[in-house]
Formats: structure tokens, sequence, C-alpha cells
């Protein structure tokens, strides 16, 4: 492989891994706090995508700018959502709540395709296509701005969870239900918060997505698999680990791209059966959230 | 009640499977009785509701929505004569779901058709007219339904033929079912030749077939420029797009290009730079593309990107519909795509529709829009039964099928003709053009084309 | 067949459960199953029914079959289409490559489906809950990407297309049979296995597993034939419908909506028993079909769906089974039961 193709490709590995944190983090914090595999992840991120094209398309809403609009609006359904359905069952065996986190996936791609149409469309503000190159390697400028503003929101959830007392909550409500609940920490918002953090998040990555590649609603399947993928490759205890198993899963993606495009998403997910077959707790991780 | 004896008696197998299902009976015989009620009840529910279900489907006047989703549709115009005579048409059509939108200009393509023969009466069978109607239920663009709703026409409603869904997949699925109860069944939606190689005699396709599609871009590059050399053809990984690039191909040999690539990418990719920067290398004069519009849409972006420009650039789908030159603006000019039809073709016929200008006409003033060739060619393979049927003077299933077989009619959407396969090689493939005045175009074949080919491709950097 | 006093563990045998009322109770489960066996002959049954029962009766089995390794032993398997498509793509390209007939062809499917439940079961079963459930889907998908893209060995995109049943005039009936024989097969099976240690084993790893294995359980070669069985349901399944359609297509064999619709059929009519599976292969599609005859709007039947999913699981996720069973009775406050337990 030419030296362009390969330093290309670890460019695009490396933007690629910041978009893909973003959408890692959200999950793992559901998976590690809740113990739920949030199955309509990917869903919720269709939805912020659509909430900033539509902001686009019809009130000509910068994307970069309808970040906050689509995160928050999706804060409030996932804290609803949570609230007042996942919530009945939290504790119930696995296949419940899998299931029930299913159902709620194909109720909101329905309802999209419903609404929406099944067509692809695109964000195409007027600067996406310029960049700037080094040498021959093309860096175009919305692929850099997702990957910093993903970092930056990935950094405030750290700073959130670390240094601020409902953060702390959060996480000790990961780490003992019973304990917390002693000190005071009230479950049921704590959890109804953290899956709204989780869908908040996972909006942000949609609408970061839409401005660089074509939307349409079944696109969410394939980044809650991605998410799954990169919380087993990292582990599900921290978010260096996420960063680090997004960086991961970059390369392998990018790289697979290349090789055998048809093949990509099978490489992926035998990478992930590997992983869980010899080293479960991931490359960097601990079994829970802390 | 003595059951035990009898029961005993059949087997010990039987005995202990008794026993195994009573299982979950608690040993109290209070419990047990509510248990054997509720049992019984669900049972007895069940049996009454299979029966229900049956009996309600085998009406004549079918109730408003059964055992599947449905959107029925029957068309009824009154006939001129008082002669009860009538040709029902049957189609399962994706009306929801995936291929929702091209299921409805199916749909569109097959009233249309209906309500314009029902103004003159009907379909001439022999010396009478006999009304037509039709009867179309919703398959959800799922395989499985689409082979329940064709049995359920044939064994249930009784339709006197078939019509295709839309779709490789339910096309394959229904084929089969068709030729089971030996009723005939014109497809138009359905261009994978798969389905036609399997001997089935009932089976028709009106449009032309996959290999075909994008012969005419071949054609006519080669007719403008002789000394074009090399074809580059990269294609989305379906079922449908790998027989177009197969005999894109196959062509492409066969008229003496020497093909420099040919590889996939995955459905619904979103990034084919490693296959354009590939293709770049190779420096192809012809780039043709197999896919979906989404992809023909990413594989200019990208193309442009990277700075990939041939001679020309051809795509199987996608340049023909009106979100490609949305979605790419001036960056959609020159490029050319294969059409079915197109209504600007100059074909003539004295079927019922005369000329393509003339079905956009009335189709436009029936659904407000210009038609889609899924529309033209659903109801061109409504023409073909009629002349069939006007040709075997009857509405007998075999006679109407040997008809078919032998069917040569010019029509609005073309040449209707099948070869022993069923499957329409005669019919041309149309060529479009994104032009620069931002309009699109019939640029082939010559003589029905509206405005002249536009060669070369300008490239990028001198745009 | 072994005595048990209480049915904790509901597969239990009991005896002397088969006079009176229990009795009547196994004849109109009889009646049912003959119904079912002689529908073909009977005045009513056309293509389409014969079409739609078949379709039930398949989803019966890949059910039965999902429930040993979900219902029984408790672990969610989310991925059993793998074994479907495998179970397809055997048969299929066993009838055309190898050109043989379709019962040696099918036993290739199950077996190939069988085997490779095998292999891939061992390793992953070491995995607990959601990381097991994960691998499954993953490898589902994985599967299905696989043969859509190895156009030599699968066909690739386009498929395999199969030759059809001759002759074509009884095909309905044969399917339907096939179909049948199937699922009563699974039943039996089922209820076999129930009596051995094998049925208890299982049972016992999903209620507490480390003690099973205290016991001296081999709970590695329990859990392995567990998944080994239900790829045999679900890989026979899949060679039964590829010779039905025709056609192969991956797309078509590898969807998870199946793997979605035996689960919640199992659910439905409740996981760990042994008609629950078979009843709720009925359930869910005369639901489906009921909810679609009040709300014709084809475009949300996947909400319709999703309703109905969500609904069960927090309503019953154990299944009607115990509705039915009388074990507890129908009423508001057995609804709300399983929120009080698993609400936080």
């Amino acid at each position: 492989m030419e030296t362009l193709q390969l330093t290309q490709g670890v460019v695009n590995a490396i933007l690629l891994s910041g978009t893909l944190t973003l959408v890692a983090i959200g999950f793992s914090i559901v998976w590690g706090i809740l113990n739920i595999i949030n199955l309509a992840h990917g869903a919720f991120l269709m939805v912020g995508a659509y909430i900033t094209y539509w902001l686009f398309t019809l009130y000509g809403v910068d994307p970069f700018l309808s970040l906050p609009i689509s995160m928050l609006t999706m804060f409030v359904v996932g804290y609803m959502v949570q609230r007042y359905l996942i919530n009945l069952v939290i504790r119930a065996p696995l296949l419940v709540t899998f299931l029930l986190t299913f159902a709620l996936e194909i109720i909101i791609i329905n309802l999209a395709t419903f609404f929406w149409k099944g067509d692809l469309r695109s964000v195409t503000p007027d600067y996406a296509g310029l960049g700037f190159t080094i040498g021959d390697v093309q860096i175009p400028y919305v692929r850099l701005a997702a990957f910093v503003i993903s970092l930056v929101l990935t950094g405030l959830l750290h700073v959130f969870m670390t240094y601020t007392k409902t953060g702390n909550a959060i996480r000790a409500t990961g780490m003992d239900i019973d304990a917390a609940r002693l000190q005071g920490v009230r479950i049921p918002q704590t959890y109804a918060l953290t899956y709204a953090l989780g869908t908040a998040l996972a909006a942000g990555a949609g609408t970061l997505i839409s401005i660089s590649f074509p939307i349409d609603p079944t696109m969410g399947g394939a980044y809650t698999l991605r998410a799954f993928v990169i919380c087993v490759l990292g582990g599900l205890g921290s978010i260096p680990g996420v960063i680090l198993g997004a960086l991961l899963f970059s390369f392998i993606e990018v790289f697979s791209g290349i090789w055998a495009p048809s093949l990509k998403d099978a490489i992926a997910l035998l990478v992930l059966v590997l992983v869980l077959i010899f080293r479960p707790s991931g490359i960097a991780g601990k079994a829970f959230y802390h | 009640m003595p059951v035990e004896s009898t029961e005993v008696e059949i087997s010990n197998g039987a005995y202990r499977a008794v026993v195994n299902v009573v299982s979950f009976i608690p040993t109290h015989s209070k419990r047990s009785k509510e248990m054997s009620k509720r049992l019984l009840i669900l049972i007895v529910v069940l049996l009454i509701t299979v029966m229900a279900l049956a009996a309600c489907s085998k009406a004549t006047t079918p109730a408003p929505a059964q055992e599947q989703t449905q959107e029925q549709t029957t068309e009824e115009k009154a006939p001129a004569g008082g002669e009860e005579c009538k040709v029902v048409f049957g189609a399962a059509v994706s009306l929801t779901g995936k291929y929702a939108k091209e299921g409805e200009y199916v749909k569109n393509g097959y009233e249309l058709y209906v309500e314009e023969i029902n103004k003159q009466g009907g379909i001439p069978v022999g010396d009478k007219r006999c009304k037509v109607e039709l009867k179309i239920y919703d398959d959800e663009s799922n395989a499985d339904r689409s082979a329940q709703l064709v049995e359920k026409l044939i064994t249930e409603d009784k339709v006197t033929f078939l019509l295709g869904p839309y779709g490789s997949g339910n096309t394959f699925a229904t084929t089969a079912i068709a030729e089971k109860y030996k009723v005939p069944m014109v497809e138009a939606n359905g261009a994978a030749t798969k389905i036609f190689n399997r001997g089935f005699k009932y089976s028709f396709a009106v449009l032309t077939p996959a290999p075909y599609y994008l012969r005419g871009i071949i054609d006519m590059a080669l007719d403008k420029d002789p000394n074009l050399k090399t074809v580059a053809i990269v294609i989305e990984n379906g079922a449908f797009a790998l027989e177009v690039a197969q005999g894109a191909k196959d062509y492409a040999e066969e008229k003496g290009l020497d093909v420099v690539y040919f590889d996939k990418y995955a459905k619904a990719a979103k990034d084919v730079s490693s296959l354009i920067t590939a293709m770049k290398s190779k420096n192809p004069d012809i780039v043709l593309g197999a896919g979906h519009l989404q992809d023909t849409i990413l594989v200019m972006k990208q193309s442009k990107d990277l700075g990939l420009s041939p001679k020309v650039f051809g795509f199987s789908v996608g340049p023909t519909s009106p979100e490609f030159r949305k979605a790419l603006g001036k960056d959609a000019d020159y490029v050319v795509g294969a059409a079915q039809w197109t209504p600007e073709l100059k074909y003539k016929s004295d079927d019922i529709f005369g000329t393509p200008q003339h079905f956009t006409e009335l189709y436009k003033a029936k659904y407000g829009e210009i038609p889609p060739y899924q529309a033209a060619e659903s109801a061109a393979a409504l023409i073909a039964y009629q002349k069939a049927i006007e040709a075997a003077g009857s509405l007998d299933k075999d006679k109407v099928r040997d008809a078919l077989a032998a069917l040569d009619y010019d029509s609005f959407y073309g040449k209707l003709k099948f070869n022993e396969q069923g499957m329409n090689v005669y019919k041309p493939m149309a060529v479009m053009q994104n032009y620069t005045d931002g309009g699109l175009y019939t640029v082939w074949p010559k003589e029905a084309a509206v405005k002249e080919f536009l060669y070369p491709f300008v490239p990028w950097d001198q745009r | 067949m072994s005595d048990q006093k209480k049915a904790p563990i509901r597969f239990s045998s009991l005896d002397g459960l088969f006079k009176g009322r229990q009795g009547v109770l196994f004849s109109i489960f009889l009646l049912f199953i003959l119904f079912l066996g002689v529908f073909p002959f009977l005045p009513f049954a056309s293509g389409f029914w014969l079409n739609t029962l078949t379709l039930i009766l398949l989803l019966a089995a890949m059910s039965i079959g999902w429930n040993f390794i979900g219902g029984y032993t408790g672990y969610a398997a989310f991925g059993n289409v793998a074994f479907f498509g495998i179970g397809a793509y055997g048969t299929g390209l066993s009838m055309i490559r190898l050109g043989l007939s379709f019962f040696p062809a099918l036993l290739i499917g199950a077996v190939a489906a069988m085997v490779f439940a095998i292999l891939i079961g061992l390793p992953i079963l070491r995995l607990k809950g959601h990381y097991f459930a994960i691998a499954t889907v993953a490898i589902a998908t994985a599967l299905g990407e696989i043969a859509d893209s190895w156009t030599s060995f699968t066909g690739g995109a386009a498929g395999i297309t199969l030759p059809f049943f001759d002759p074509i005039e009884w095909s309905g009936q044969f399917f339907y049979y096939m179909a049948y024989l199937l699922a009563i097969g699974g039943l039996l099976l089922t209820w076999f296995i129930l009596n051995r240690k094998m049925g208890y084993s299982w049972v016992a790893i999903r209620e507490d597993e480390d003690a099973a294995n205290m016991m001296g359980i081999n709970t590695t070669w329990s859990k392995v034939m567990a998944f080994a069985l239900s790829a045999l349901m679900a890989g026979l399944a899949g060679g039964i419908y590829a010779y039905w359609k025709t056609f192969v297509l991956a797309e078509e064999v590898f969807k998870i909506e199946y793997t979605l619709q035996m689960i919640l059929a199992a659910v439905l009519g409740g996981t760990g028993t042994i008609f629950g599976p078979f009843i709720g292969a009925f359930i869910y599609y005369i639901l489906i079909t009921l909810l679609v005859f009040f709300l014709p709007v084809g475009q949300l039947h996947a909400t319709i769906l999703g309703a109905i999913i969500i609904l069960v699981m927090v309503f019953t996720p154990k299944g009607l089974m115990d509705f039915i069973s009388g074990r507890k009775k129908l009423s508001i406050n057995a609804l709300l039961e399983n929120i009080r337990t698993y609400r936080v």
C-alpha cells in the first residue's frame, strides 16, 4: 500500500476516533452505571442527527450551532424514557431490559421512517468540502472540528463526573447502589439523569456525524454496535479506556475499509468476539464504572 | 371426564407426555380446575380465531382489512355495455417499508392504466369488452409477506392474472408461486436474471433485465468516440447491482474495451475513497457505477474530492433522479444515467397511451408530477396483458400465457417482446444526461434523443 | 419419569395428574395438534392458509429451540438466526453444489449449524449475561455480512437459487408438513430431554450456575448441548425455509427480526415451559394480525410490534403461561407485580 494511502488512513482513523469516542462514551456510562445495554443508543444518535438536519434545512441553523439544541432535546427525552419506562423494570433480568431497549429502538426507527421517509439525507453547509492539506494528506475542516468537539465534550463529562456532586452521586450509584441510597442519593432520578446524559451524548455524536456523512433512519444500529465493540475493547471502567478503545477501533475500521471494504463490519465484529473470548474485561478496563 | 383409560391406552409415551405437559399444574385440584379452564379457553379461542379468519377470507367481497395489512384498491368505472365480464389483476406491492416510494409509483402506473382502459369499457376479449379490476395488497417490502399475499390472491381472491411486486427479492418469492398455480405473472420491477433462469413458463418481465442496463451508455460512448479504451466499474454489493456490473463488463469486453477495475463496496457504504483512489491510479476513460442513488452521489462527491475525472461518468441508478441534481448541483453536470424509459422518448404506439408524452400528460394530470419509469413500466405490464388477451381472444390462463410468449408489440414504453425465459431483451435502455443548463435530457438512443450527448466530461480541476 | 411433590421447576412430572382435569387438558392440546395435523385436508385450507401456518410452525420450531438455551438454561442468546442462516445456506449449497436431494441436504445444513454452535459455543458460553448476548448478536451479524460478500462460496449478495419441489402443486402441503413435523419433533425433544439429567442440569444452571458446578454437573457440556440443540432446530427450520422459498439471500436469512420473533414467541408463551414457545408462536402471530386488523397503517407495524414488546416486558415478561396455568390470577395486581419487583 502506498505511503499516501497509509498516511491518509492514519489521519482518517485519528479523526474518526474522536467521534467514535463520543458515540461510545454515552453508551458506556449507561452500561457501567445502570447495567443495561441500551440498544436504543443508535436510535437516539439518529434523532440527534435529524434534529440537526431539520434545523439546517428548514431554518438554516448552522449544524455546529445546533449541537446544544439536539443534545438538550434528547437529554429531556432520555430522562423521560428512563424515569417513566425503563426504571420500571430496571432490576429485572437481562432479557427484559435487552428486549425493552430493543423495542424502543424499533419504535424510534419506525417512527422516524414514517415521518421523515427512508431516504438518505445530507447536511451540507457551504464549508462542507473544505479542508487543508499537509503534503497530499487531506484534512477536512468539519472532521477536525468534530474531533475537537468530541474530545471537549468527553472532557466535560469527565469533569462533571469527577468534580461535581451530582457526578459523584452518579458514580456512587454505579459502584454501590445501596450505599448511595443510604447517603441520600435519589436513585430513580440519578438513573434518569445518567440515561439522559447518555442520550444527550449520543445525540451530540449524531449531530457531528450528520455533517460528514449522509444520514438515514437506520443509521443508528451500526453505531450501537460500534459502541459495544469499543466498550469491550477499552473496558467499561473508565473514560481513558473508552478513548483508547475508540482509537483502536478506528484503526481497525479504516484499514479494513481499505483492504476489504465489503467485510468491514464483519471484521469489527469478529474482533469483538475475539476480545470477548480472550479478555472480556477489555484491554484497559475493569468491570464497573468508576 | 373419563379420558384417562383411553389416553393411557394410546401409548406409554403419550402418558409420559401428558404427565409432563401438565407439569406446570400445581397439585391442588382447585387450581388445576382453574388451569384447565384457562387452557381450555385459550385453545378454544385459538381454534375459533383460526376458523373465523379462515371463514372471513373466503368471502368474495373481502372485508376491509384481514390477515395482513392491506391497502386494497378496487378500481371500477361504469362499463360501457351491460356485459358482466371482469378481468381481475392482482398484485402484492410494497406500499410501505423499504420500497414504499417505488411501490407507490408502481401502484400509480397500474391504476392509471386501469382508469384509462375502463373509460373504453375495458379490455377487448373476443367481441366483448371486459371491465378491469385491480386488487392490490401491501407486502411491506417483505419477501415472506409478498409470497403469502400472492397465495392469497390466487387461492382466495381468485384473481385472473398476476402483476409483479417491486424488487428482486419479492419477485423471486412470488414468481415461484405463480408457477405453482400456473397463473401468468407479468412483472415490471424485478430485473435480476436469476429470477428467470429457473425455467418458469408463467413469468414475464417487461423491463430490460439487469445485465443490459449499462449497454446504452457503452454504446453511446463508443458511438461518440470509438477511441475509448478503458473502463472502470464500481459496484454496490447487492444482487441487482452485481448483475448490472457483470453484464456491463461482459458487454464492454465484447466491444473491445479493457475493464481495468472491477470492485465492490459495501451496501449503504458511507465512504468509498479507497476505491476511488484505486480507480484514479488506473486512469480509466469511462467510469461506470452500479448501485443506488445514494452511493452514486457518494461516488461523485468523493471523485471530486480525490480528483477522478474520466471522459464519461455513467451509472445504472441515480443520475435520472431529481435528488441527484439537488445533492450535487453543478457537480452533476455531464453525468449520464441509464433509464428504462423517459418521458421524452419518441416512441409511437397504438396502445392506449400512444406516446410517452401523452402518458406523461395523463400521469401528471392524475398525480401531479412527472411519471418515473417505474410507473411507466407498470402500466406497460398491463398493456402486455391487454395485447396478449386480445390475441388469445379469451381470458384462459394458458392461452394468454402462450400469447404473452409470442408477443411482439411496440408500446409507448418500448418494444414488448419476451425471450424463451420470459425476459424482455428487445427493448433498448435509454440514457439521460445531466446537462450544463441544469436540465435532464434523453440523449440515447439517437433516434429517440432530445439533445445530443455532451462529451467529454469536463475534469474537476477545469471547472 | 420421576415423582416430584411440588413444581417449582416447571418441567417436573407429576404422578396421578393424568386423571381427571389434566386428562382433559392434554386431550385439548392433542386436539389442537391433531387439528393442525389434518389441516391441509380440510375444506377451507387454501394455499394462503398453508403458507401462513407454515410460517407460524417454523417460528414455533425456532422458538422451541431458543427455549433450550434461553428459557431453560437462562443464557439469553440473541443471535440464533445465525443457525437459521447456516441451515439455509448449508441445505441450499448442498443441493446445488453437491447435487444432493432435499433430505440429505437438510441434514447437512442442520449438522453444519450444530457443529458451528458447538465450536462457537465452547468459547462464548463462558461469558455471562450481557457479554454472551452481545457476542451472539455480533456473530450473527458478522455471519450475515460474510455470507453477503463471499460471492464464490455463497453467491454473495445475489444469493443462490434452489430447484423447486416436484410436483410443484403439492409443495404447499409438503412444506407445511415439514414445518409441522419439525415443530412437533421439537416438542417431543423438549419433553424427552427434560426427563433426563441434561434437562435438570439446564435448569440448575439457570438458577445457580456455581452451585450446579459444585454439585458436579458438567455445566460446559450442558450449556453447549443446549446451544447446539437450539442450533439444530433453527438450522432445520432454515433448511426447510430455503427449499420452500427456492432461494437463499443473505439479507433474508440472517435477519435479526427472526431472532426477535423467536424470542418473543417464547416469552409470550412462557420461557422454560414445554408448550410455551409453540403456543407463543401462535399467540404472537395472532396478536400481530389482530393489531394490524384494527390499525391498518402499514408503515407503523414495527411501532406496534415495539409497543407489544414493551408491554410484555413491563407487565408479563414471564409470558402468559402463568396466567393460563392458573398459577397466577389475572388481575391488575398480578400485572403490576413485575414492576413492583423490578423497579428502582
